[in-house]
């Protein structure tokens, strides 16, 4: 699975990157995470299977809502508990859901 | 909590209307392509006029290093607006899908267009054919800005009636796209020398004179009161309150205003005059929402590693710290929480307003340098950033200062919440921790 983090910058979903990384290796999991700014969102959301935005930028769900369809790549917003425990299994969860549910 | 959702609801459509918006998403993507530039510049201008230097090497040698330096900034942040220009014409052509580099370059020369190619030198001597550096910067930014919206609009436009002259398929492709590109120009173009003719009627006589008149110094005077920086400060907390981030909301609407501030300064410290603006970007960053995160929370952070109990808060702090010191603070506003916390409102409300209040003073007062317009990036470590922004040891100080306040502020309502979340740990102390 290839899950994309993103917020405006790239910087706090990227403190999330490590924590779901660690529990995918901790799940025997090989994945591919990274976190990009809302700049890079169109180009990056074309190597992805799932995108989740920092609720902070949630409002950037409604803006790539039709990027999402056009690419079939499920969009969403974190958790806003996870994100703030930083909580990778959930996130990593939450991704999961995400893309059985598409 | 129904009266949070119904104030979150409006608030998420703000947010929508303002990061979504499109003139807004294309100004700050142009920002973002003069920002590595503006970055070299600062750089240089940073070594060439570092504090003391002429105790060091001698002031012959400074000036020689300056002299040496000085085409960096002239280069980059000096004439800002080609940049910000050329962005605005590639990205609104990219989002109406037509040729974004023809775009960039209509956009360009609508701006030139509409700048006059004379100035007055000091003696009040008349040069002709020339391009003043300092109209295609800090002063020129706001017609830059509406004359290559216009024109990459009024192209893109052009382009998409069709009216563009086609090629047999024998034509090179390369070809046939310049010939494509040449109807729109055209016309959009005469559209701009026919402005610039208008402008000379006026008693302005070019554009340049009467959008800055007009609208740039009304604006930006506006925009470095305390009055409208204290209420954007504000309005930046009262959006994280609710969990949306504040800044990529205010900013799209307030960087214009704030870089061309900064340019100004930037355009005073490079000839060592007098600097003319106490608020600008740097301000901003380094001085209101810099210090360890919005909110200035780094204070808060190292309040819960020194003196509180819960487990709770503790873990927090411990998850926070490495990022505060950069000035990423989500894991403190997602984490303790601050979002929707009415314990919290009024320390979060009220510690930056007064440590705003006190940069502002400090700076007024002349006990700290002004920020020179020098770029630090946001993400720099307090105390440095605040050398680095002012140029001097007294801005880091500051920023020291602004985090006791913080502190202090803050410290009666963290211990109320520590004090709450102990006895709830000790009470389900069976229990593993249960948001």
């Amino acid at each position: 699975m290839k899950i994309l983090l993103a917020c405006s910058s790239g910087m706090s979903t990227s403190l999330l990157v490590n924590k779901m990384k660690e529990a995918a290796t901790a799940q025997g999991k090989e994945m591919e995470i990274w976190a990009v700014g809302q700049h890079e969102v169109p180009t990056e959301m074309e190597k992805a299977d799932v995108v989740l935005f920092g609720p902070q930028m949630r409002f950037l769900k409604s803006k790539f809502e039709d990027k999402s369809k056009e690419l079939n790549v499920p969009i969403d917003v974190i958790n806003i508990v996870a994100y703030g425990r930083c909580d990778g299994n959930a996130v990593l969860q939450q991704a999961h859901e995400l893309l059985t549910n598409k | 909590m129904n009266l949070y959702q119904k104030i979150e609801s409006k608030i998420m459509v703000l947010g929508d209307k303002l990061n979504n918006n499109v003139i807004l998403m294309i100004l700050r993507d142009a920002f973002m392509l003069a920002f590595p530039l503006t970055i070299f510049g600062s750089v240089m201008l940073v070594i060439a006029n570092f504090p003391y230097l002429d105790a060091l090497i001698g002031i012959d040698a400074v000036n020689a290093l300056k002299d040496m330096l000085g085409p960096a900034a002239t280069a980059t942040m000096s004439i800002a607006t080609i940049f910000v220009s050329l962005g605005i014409g590639y990205y609104t052509s990219r989002y109406k899908k037509v040729e974004p580099l023809f775009g960039a370059a209509i956009a360009l020369v609508a701006f030139f267009l509409l700048t006059p190619f004379d100035m007055t030198t000091a003696s009040g001597e008349v040069v002709t054919n020339v391009l003043s550096i300092e109209r295609l910067g800090a002063k020129g930014m706001f017609i830059g800005m509406f004359a290559s919206f216009g024109a990459a609009f009024l192209y893109a436009a052009i382009v998409k009636k069709n009216w563009i002259i086609k090629m047999p398929p024998s034509v090179p492709p390369a070809v046939a796209k310049s010939f494509a590109a040449l109807l729109p120009a055209l016309v959009t173009l005469t559209v701009f020398l026919i402005l610039r003719l208008v402008f000379t009627f006026t008693p302005w006589e070019n554009a340049h004179d009467f959008v800055y008149q007009i609208i740039q110094a009304p604006l930006t005077a506006l925009g470095k009161g305390l009055p409208a920086t204290i209420l954007a400060i504000l309005a930046i907390q009262l959006l994280w309150f609710f969990g949306l981030h504040g800044q990529i909301i205010v900013n799209s609407v307030l960087d214009p205003i704030w870089n061309t501030l900064s340019l100004e300064n930037l355009n005073a410290f490079q000839v060592g005059e007098v600097l003319p603006n106490i608020v600008n970007k740097q301000f901003i960053e380094t001085f209101t929402v810099g210090l360890g995160g919005t909110g200035m929370t780094l204070a808060v952070v190292i309040a819960i590693l020194l003196f509180m109990k819960s487990r709770q808060l503790k873990e927090i702090g411990k998850l926070s710290a490495p990022a505060a010191i950069f000035n990423v603070n989500e894991p403190v506003i997602f984490g303790m929480p601050i979002v929707l916390n009415p314990v919290i409102l009024i320390p979060w409300i009220v510690a930056p307003l007064v440590a705003t209040f006190v940069a502002y003073f400090a700076m007024s007062s002349g006990l700290v340098p002004l920020t020179t317009g020098v770029a630090v990036p946001w993400t720099t470590p307090v105390f440095l950033s605040g050398m680095l922004a002012t140029n001097s040891w007294q801005g880091g100080v500051l920023q020291l200062v602004q985090m006791a306040i913080v502190f202090v502020i803050w410290f009666p309502f963290l211990k109320a919440l520590d004090l709450r979340n102990y006895k709830q740990e000790s009470e389900e102390a069976t229990n593993t921790q249960e948001f």
